[in-house]
């Protein structure tokens, strides 16, 4: 665990060292890179998390599915409803990243 | 971003984008709707029975959603669920766009369903009675309710536009990338340079692309307009049934009172 903090570290200041230099020398603010860093991150982020949510959700519809086998339409229904709703949280953390890289609010 | 943009292929110098394919949406399903109603039989053949088949499930779900007085809004609910679903499956064909991957056609979508359910809701209760549903269920409560009720029913027509948005132009955006990836710009144009490497590895690469292509991206991407189509539906009936059951709670207050006297 330490020597993946001591990596992680390693790479990450000279990284930051770089990005800060080049916009100041080219006229722009200094927060135009880390758009770039904080949109990759928040992406990853959102898709681990959904991944965890939506793996609950069909768990519980499948073993709701094996114990009553009658209902298994109604409960496939609502797994879907469920699923859709979870990732869309993950889609508004999706617009947000469209919104940093393409628009570039903060150059 | 502009390596990869490709505009559609039928524009109209003052028109934009997606009103032009609204127009090209709406064309085709009144052409359809026309044809499924040029001789209407009692025993329906042809387009007519595929129409009928189509709007048979959108009665099951507002009988299952609504129950059976939603049955009147079928209309809406099947315009607007037909509309969204052509709009979405037309953004697979390359050379066309989705009216909804812009947000202004999803943010009317949803504008028009905000304003559907307050409208029903006032409609059958009354406008008294349906803003006393938003101060919550005890009346003490009502300065903590008002603004938690407020912005979740102002979050409703965000979350409808954003998650149809989000949808269909990521997975434009996933399309577009593939396709300057593998196509003359990328491997297959490298492939087809003449030299030997790259005959090797941009034909391989190519074809390894355009399979998981065609055999993946695109039946994930009619899956995702057919679930979104399906549950910007759902959810329109959930706010029509929210709205319309709130007249069931003072049915039965009213029920002890006739069993006293």
């Amino acid at each position: 665990m330490r020597s993946l903090i001591l990596a992680a570290a390693a790479v990450l200041v000279p990284a930051v060292a770089l990005a800060a230099e080049a916009p100041a020398a080219a006229g722009g603010s200094m927060v135009g890179p880390y758009s770039v860093l904080a949109a990759g991150f928040a992406m990853a982020i959102a898709a681990g998390l959904c991944g965890l949510g939506q793996g609950r959700a069909v768990a519980s519809a499948v073993e709701a599915m094996a114990r009553q086998p009658g209902a298994a339409a109604r409960i496939q229904t609502a797994m879907i409803i469920g699923l859709a709703l979870i990732e869309s949280l993950a889609i508004y953390v999706l617009v947000v990243a469209m919104i940093l890289l393409f628009v570039q609010p903060i150059k | 971003m502009g390596a990869i943009e490709h505009p559609p292929i039928f524009r109209l110098p003052g028109v934009p984008d997606h009103v032009l394919y609204t127009w090209i949406v709406m064309a085709i399903l009144i052409g359809v709707s026309w044809m499924a109603t040029r001789r209407v039989a009692l025993v329906p053949r042809g387009v007519q029975n595929f129409v009928e088949v189509v709007l048979e499930q959108f009665i099951q779900m507002i009988d299952d959603v609504i129950g059976r007085e939603g049955r009147r809004y079928l209309p809406f609910i099947g315009t607007l669920g037909l509309f969204i679903l052509v709009c979405n499956l037309m953004g697979l064909v390359p050379g066309l766009m989705s009216p909804t991957g812009n947000l202004m056609t999803n943010g009317a979508c949803a504008i028009i369903v905000f304003c559907a359910y307050h409208y029903i809701g006032v409609k059958k209760q009354g406008l008294v009675h349906y803003l006393k549903h938003f101060m919550g269920p005890v009346p003490a409560l009502a300065p903590l309710m008002i603004p938690i009720e407020v912005i979740s029913h102002l979050a409703r027509p965000l979350s409808l536009t954003l998650r149809l948005f989000g949808n269909m132009t990521g997975g434009h955006i996933l399309l577009a990338v593939i396709f300057f990836l593998m196509g003359l710009d990328g491997l297959i144009g490298w492939a087809l340079s003449g030299s030997t490497a790259g005959t090797i590895v941009g034909g391989l690469g190519g074809l390894v692309m355009i399979v998981f292509t065609v055999g993946f991206l695109y039946p994930l991407k009619i899956l995702v307009s057919f679930l979104q189509a399906f549950i910007f539906v759902m959810l329109t009936m959930l706010y029509i049934a929210g709205a319309m059951e709130g007249a069931e709670h003072d049915e039965h207050h009213a029920e002890p009172h006739t069993a006293h006297h």
